[in-house]
């Protein structure tokens, strides 16, 4: 992946962040990582003030999200992502605790392009974590219209 | 309830009044009947009776008659002398004897008027002797003396005395004839006043009759319509409180779900952050290592410390994979709370053969007999049956009594609805105490030598619950366990999703 593409994460809890973070940078990922708490910080982000998500046209972007969110589900994120002319081609990876499969299938359905469940296994974690820097390595994101 | 019950009760008392009356009124009806036959027969009785009193009146007149056209006759004959008054004469006194007698069988049954009529016959005689006396006298042509005799007035006489007699005869039968009509009129008029008594006791029957029927229709249909209010607010009430059954269970299972998802995602950091810390250890101890070169008493040190440093973080990782598991536990039991039942035909010969089949080897290796009878069908779910059998199944497996050849037993058999199955083992057994305890979450009895989170039974009960069914046990410590399950033959479509 091209070093200019930029992974926007977000992740409620501060530990998961940074143990993915952490295995993402084993991995030999070095792309930057901006990561949010919250939802409507992300939100703020991505669509910017007017909520169009014009600021963010053409940037490189790859979107890690977390479903439980403290002030919004992370389905709504994900539904407002493919739902924008914008950002509609932005990978997104779902990271979550849930592995219900109704959540799972709901997810593809909306656009998701990878759903990884996190497993408390640490072994499993780390192993899926890097899986993913490495997928992160190969993954082509669309270019700059 | 108790008004109902009251309404319902007077509907239940008021018929007893209905037959009563009917039987009153076929009582007066054949009362009416039989005083009308009684009486249209004294009617009749009446009747023939004025017409006997008539005919002896004519008789008795007849006698009178036939004596007058006799004499007339007699006299034609004196005066004219033609034979045409002869014949007259001899057939008018010939009537006499026969008319007499006639009139003698009319009164034979009443014996004044016998007696009177016993006068009556020898002036009878008499007189018919008087005018064949003067008959014969006018037939020799001595006129003078026929006209003597009847100047004489012994004649007139005695034909004065038979009137006078006959007259008395004729009004004695009149009055006769005045009672008997008296009678008959009397008669009549019970009749008519039996009759229109009759009918109106029959009226008044019929419209008290008519009041009853209508009030117990009317009290039958009020304790309709109780009985209907009663049964619409009991299915509300069964309805509301099934909507909040299904609510409050909802709520249960939405909660454990959130709870355990909630409880997952701490635990990712404890495992995560612990095996860091494993990491940096290593590298710790390995610079650590690399710097204390040769001296050994440092460096066994270090290796305690190292060692006490495993030991802690294998407490930590083996406690998380625990509570992974309880967690992992919780949630499976919340997804089959939420999963619909869909009710079909099941052989279960062929179910609990698969599972056997399954555990055939697992089984022959710690020399465990597995025997399965036959076993009645039933329409339940598939999947939860499965999940139950080879629960049972797995236990009867797993706890076996050391040192006995293992036997497990599935039979089954009818009763009314429902069908019951048995899984008999003759393994370590449950103590009395532990009976209840083994159904609930987390709970387990006995030695804990065997792997697992004693989620099993407390599966099971809750399967078979959600089937419409009950589970009990029958065991005792070292002898074997029986776990019989009750399951109704035909699942309802909407039960399990109450529960």
């Amino acid at each position: 992946m091209s070093e200019h593409v930029l992974i926007v994460m977000v992740e409620d809890d501060e530990g998961h962040a940074r143990l993915i973070e952490k295995n993402i940078r084993r991995a030999g990922v070095s792309n930057e990582i901006r990561g949010f708490d919250n939802g409507t910080k992300a939100v703020e982000f991505l669509f910017g003030q007017d909520g169009s998500a014009l600021i963010n046209a053409g940037k490189p972007m790859l979107i890690m999200l977390d479903l439980n969110l403290p002030d919004m589900s992370g389905v709504d994120i994900l539904r407002r992502v493919k739902e924008n002319e914008h950002l509609k081609r932005t990978p997104v990876v779902v990271l979550t605790t849930t592995d219900d499969e109704r959540e799972i299938k709901r997810c593809y359905d909306l656009g998701a392009n990878v759903y990884i469940t996190k497993p408390v296994n640490y072994e499993s974690f780390a192993n899926a974590i890097r899986q993913l820097g490495l997928f992160f390595s190969v993954i082509q994101v669309p270019a700059p219209a | 309830m108790s008004s109902i019950q009251t309404t319902a009760a007077r509907a239940r008392q008021s018929p007893g009044a209905q037959p009563t009356l009917l039987a009153i009124g076929f009582a007066v009806l054949i009362a009416i009947s039989a005083a009308s036959v009684w009486l249209a027969a004294r009617s009749n009785d009446d009747s023939d009776m004025v017409v006997h009193t008539l005919e002896v009146q004519n008789r008795l007149s007849l006698i009178l008659l036939n004596l007058r056209r006799a004499e007339s006759a007699q006299r034609g004959f004196g005066i004219t002398n033609q034979l045409s008054y002869l014949t007259e004469y001899r057939e008018s006194a010939g009537n006499v004897p026969g008319v007499l007698e006639s009139a003698r069988s009319a009164v034979s049954d009443n014996p004044v008027q016998v007696d009177r009529l016993n006068q009556v016959a020898p002036l009878v005689a008499e007189k018919l002797e008087e005018m064949q006396r003067v008959l014969d006298l006018f037939e020799k042509g001595s006129a003078t003396e026929a006209q003597q005799a009847i100047k004489a007035g012994a004649g007139r006489n005695l034909m004065e005395a038979i009137r006078q007699q006959i007259l008395v005869m004729l009004n004695s039968e009149r009055e006769l004839l005045d009672i008997r009509r008296a009678d008959s009129t009397r008669t009549n008029a019970y009749l008519m006043t039996a009759t229109l008594i009759g009918s109106a006791i029959i009226v008044i029957i019929g419209a008290i009759s008519l009041y009853l029927v209508q009030r117990t229709l009317r009290q039958r249909e009020e304790a309709r319509r109780a009985v209907e209010f009663s049964n619409d607010n009991l299915e509300k009430t069964i309805a509301e409180r099934t909507a909040d059954l299904r609510l409050a269970n909802e709520e249960i299972q939405r909660f454990a779900y959130i709870v355990s998802h909630d409880l997952r995602s701490p635990l990712v950091n404890v495992m995560g952050f612990t095996s860091e810390i494993e990491t940096i250890k290593k590298d710790t101890f390995e610079q650590l290592a690399a710097l204390r070169k040769d001296d050994v008493e440092a460096t066994k040190k270090d290796v305690e410390m190292s060692r006490d440093f495993d030991e802690s973080l294998e407490f930590i990782k083996s406690s998380i994979g625990k509570m992974d598991r309880l967690i992992n536990s919780i949630l499976k039991l919340s997804r089959e709370g939420t999963r619909t039942f869909h009710p079909e035909y099941v052989s279960m010969d062929g179910l609990v053969k698969s599972i056997t089949d399954n555990v055939a080897h697992q089984a022959a290796e710690k020399d465990i007999e597995i025997i399965v009878e036959s076993l009645p069908p039933l329409k339940s779910d598939r999947l939860a049956l499965e999940q139950i059998f080879s629960n049972l199944v797995d236990n009867a497996l797993k706890y076996t009594q050391p040192g006995r050849a293992g036997r497990i037993r599935v039979g089954g058999r009818n009763s009314q609805t429902q069908v019951i199955y048995e899984v008999e083992d003759n393994g370590r057994g449950i103590a009395a105490e532990d009976h209840d305890r083994i159904f609930d979450l987390f709970r387990r009895a006995g030695q804990q030598d065997q792997r697992g989170e004693g989620i099993g039974l407390a599966h099971v009960r809750a399967l078979v619950r959600r089937l419409g069914g009950y589970m009990t046990l029958r065991s005792e410590l070292g002898e074997g366990s029986t776990f019989i399950i009750t399951l109704p033959r035909h699942m309802q479509e909407t039960e399990g999703k109450a529960a």
